[in-house]
């Protein structure tokens, strides 16, 4: 009965999305990170979250696997709502999901390749290691590491990380990729493979997909929705075009990356650098 | 003042609650995945970090126990013309108090400093969010094998700091302060029963178990930073060491329980 109700608020909600947030709120504490947020993602879509720097993004993402649970409101995946399940009735739904950290958070006790099996290792049974072999082969060789199967998270760069956190947020085939900005710390050329790999990834799996990202060369690449987030409210909702055009200044000055009138004039009242601070060469003589 | 004392008892309350929460949930797991076998690689593995490497510390920990007392009660004893009796003293002392509790305070440092760093650092770099991400239940992946780890090699490694600290009194008693040897044996045998030895071992699946939970508690709660971890290892050494002091207070008195009830049936036991 109580599900039927459910899905008959989903249905009503106008939208056959994979995901939908409902007046999502977050607070930790007294900081209200997202207020009142409501959002579906569309099957087979890929939706870009943008905005500035500490606007809630991550939280937002991590809402939409339940990583994090609200303060109030609700997460609904395929019309079943999963913000108020039990874990381990989480782990069940969590298999559809990719999700990449954005710091990678790869185990550091294990290997690549390790690493990479660790999601298929959990729930199956594997039999032939050929066949696992040959997997992780494929996904490295998509973010272009394959031979980097022995090597330890600590002996990789940055960006050689994320990559191996990517390949193995894909391991499964999932029906949902999470992306917590899989550009940053990429050389352009990295980058623009990364953007074709999550294309390619859609176009021939029909993976729903959510990518955050600061990077707006990216986001217009690979967009079918971009949605922007200020001081935990959606500001912005549309197409590339929509947002190239978009009225509001905040997202002009962001897709320009035009330092606002208000930040500029806080910076120049914090005085002249040699004023306020002490130089190695101050303590020379 | 009385606002801090009120916010503090409430948040240690808070702290126990979900202390208590925790560690129910994790002996559930834990009894749940011994039916699994893939905990078998994993409890394999950390039994290996916890017990192998922890023998030769235990080890030596047992012979300084049993060495030192032997130098200490000589004195009183030999004052009394009862020093023959030292073995008992010794091995009583070291069976059913020293060896569990002391080889225990040894493995909450080595083992759960260790633990809570791990996990801890597991906590702030996000791995732990990532196992969760991927469907497994953390605790059923990195709690569960380290407790049934601990459970395991607590008691034996009890075993090995008793076998130590009744050969280090047994040198020190008859090589150094020249007590016969036939006696020292004789009357440790009759003094010493099989209970006490295996009280004392009982001990070791206690504090096993709470030096696991705990650890493993203060490592999945670990505050951001070097700082957290560091702050995390330290508050899991100190609330290790008070639980596994009162654990041995609580089940001296229920050992003694135990006993008192069951003497009259030990002639038919042994
Ligand atoms: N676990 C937490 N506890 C307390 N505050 C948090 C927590 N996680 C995030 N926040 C707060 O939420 C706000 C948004 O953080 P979030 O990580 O989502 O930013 P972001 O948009 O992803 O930024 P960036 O682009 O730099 O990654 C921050 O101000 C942060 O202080
Ligand atoms: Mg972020």
């Amino acid at each position: 009965m109580k599900n039927a109700d459910q899905n008959k608020q989903t249905a009503e909600g106008g939208d056959n999305g994979v995901l939908r947030i409902k007046n999502l709120t977050k607070r930790f504490g007294a900081h209200l990170v997202l207020e009142s947020i409501s959002l579906g993602i569309e099957k087979g879509k890929t939706t870009v979250v943008i905005g500035p720097s500490g606007c809630g993004k991550t939280v937002l993402i991590k809402h939409l696997i339940v990583l994090l649970r609200p303060s109030s409101g609700e997460v609904y995946f395929k019309g079943r709502r999963i913000d108020n399940l039990r874990e381990q009735e989480l782990n069940e739904v969590r298999m559809h999901y990719g999700f990449l950290f954005q710091g990678g958070a790869l185990f550091d006790s294990l290997n690549v390749f390790e690493n990479i099996i660790f999601p298929i290792r959990q729930h199956f049974r594997i039999n032939d290691w050929k066949v696992v072999e040959d997997l992780v082969k494929s996904k490295l060789s998509m973010v272009g590491l394959d031979g980097f199967q022995n090597y330890y998270p600590a002996n990789l760069s940055g960006g050689q990380r994320k990559r191996v956190a990517l390949a193995r947020a894909i391991a499964l085939n999932p029906e949902v990729i999470l992306y917590d900005e899989p550009t940053t710390g990429l050389d352009p050329i990295r980058a623009d493979i990364i953007n074709e790999l999550v294309l390619k990834l859609r176009r021939e799996l029909g993976i729903t997909t959510v990518v955050v990202t600061h990077d707006m060369k990216s986001a217009y690449k690979i967009a079918d929705r971009i949605i922007m987030l200020h001081r935990g409210r959606l500001v912005a909702d549309g197409d590339a075009e929509h947002i190239r055009n978009h009225p509001h200044p905040v997202v002009q000055q962001f897709i320009n990356g035009q330092v606002s009138d208000e930040d500029l004039a806080a910076l120049r009242m914090s005085g002249t650098v040699s004023q306020t601070q002490f130089m190695p060469r101050d303590f020379a003589k | 003042m009385i606002e801090t004392l009120g916010a503090r008892t409430i948040r240690g309350i808070n702290n126990a609650g979900q202390f208590a929460r925790f560690a129910w949930q994790s002996v559930l797991t834990s009894v749940r995945s011994i039916g699994h076998f893939r905990t078998y690689p994993l409890v394999l593995s950390q039994m290996n970090i916890i017990g192998v490497r922890s023998v030769p510390v235990i080890m030596v920990t047992g012979a300084f126990v049993g060495m030192t007392l032997a130098v200490q009660a000589y004195d009183q004893l030999a004052g009394m013309r009862l020093e023959e009796h030292l073995g008992v003293l010794i091995n009583i002392s070291v069976v059913k108090e020293l060896g569990p509790v002391l080889a225990a305070v040894m493995l909450a440092g080595r083992v759960g400093g260790a633990l809570t760093a791990e996990l801890g650092t597991m906590n702030v770099t996000e791995q732990i969010d990532a196992i969760r991400s991927m469907g497994t239940d953390p605790v059923r992946h990195l709690v569960a094998p380290r407790v049934l780890a601990c459970l395991l090699l607590t008691p034996v490694l009890i075993i090995y700091a008793d076998l130590l600290g009744i050969l280090g009194g047994y040198f020190v008693s008859v090589w150094q302060l020249g007590i016969n040897s036939g006696a020292y044996w004789m009357f440790s045998a009759s003094g010493v029963e099989l209970y006490d030895v295996l009280v004392g071992v009982t001990k070791g699946f206690f504090f096993g178990c709470a030096i696991a939970l705990i650890s493993c508690y203060k490592g999945f709660t670990c505050k951001e930073g070097a700082q957290g971890v560091g702050q995390a290892c330290t508050e899991a050494f100190v609330a290790s060491f008070i639980s596994i002091l009162a654990l041995d207070f609580a089940l001296a008195v229920i050992s003694k329980a135990i006993y008192n009830s069951f003497w009259p049936f030990k002639s038919l036991v042994s």
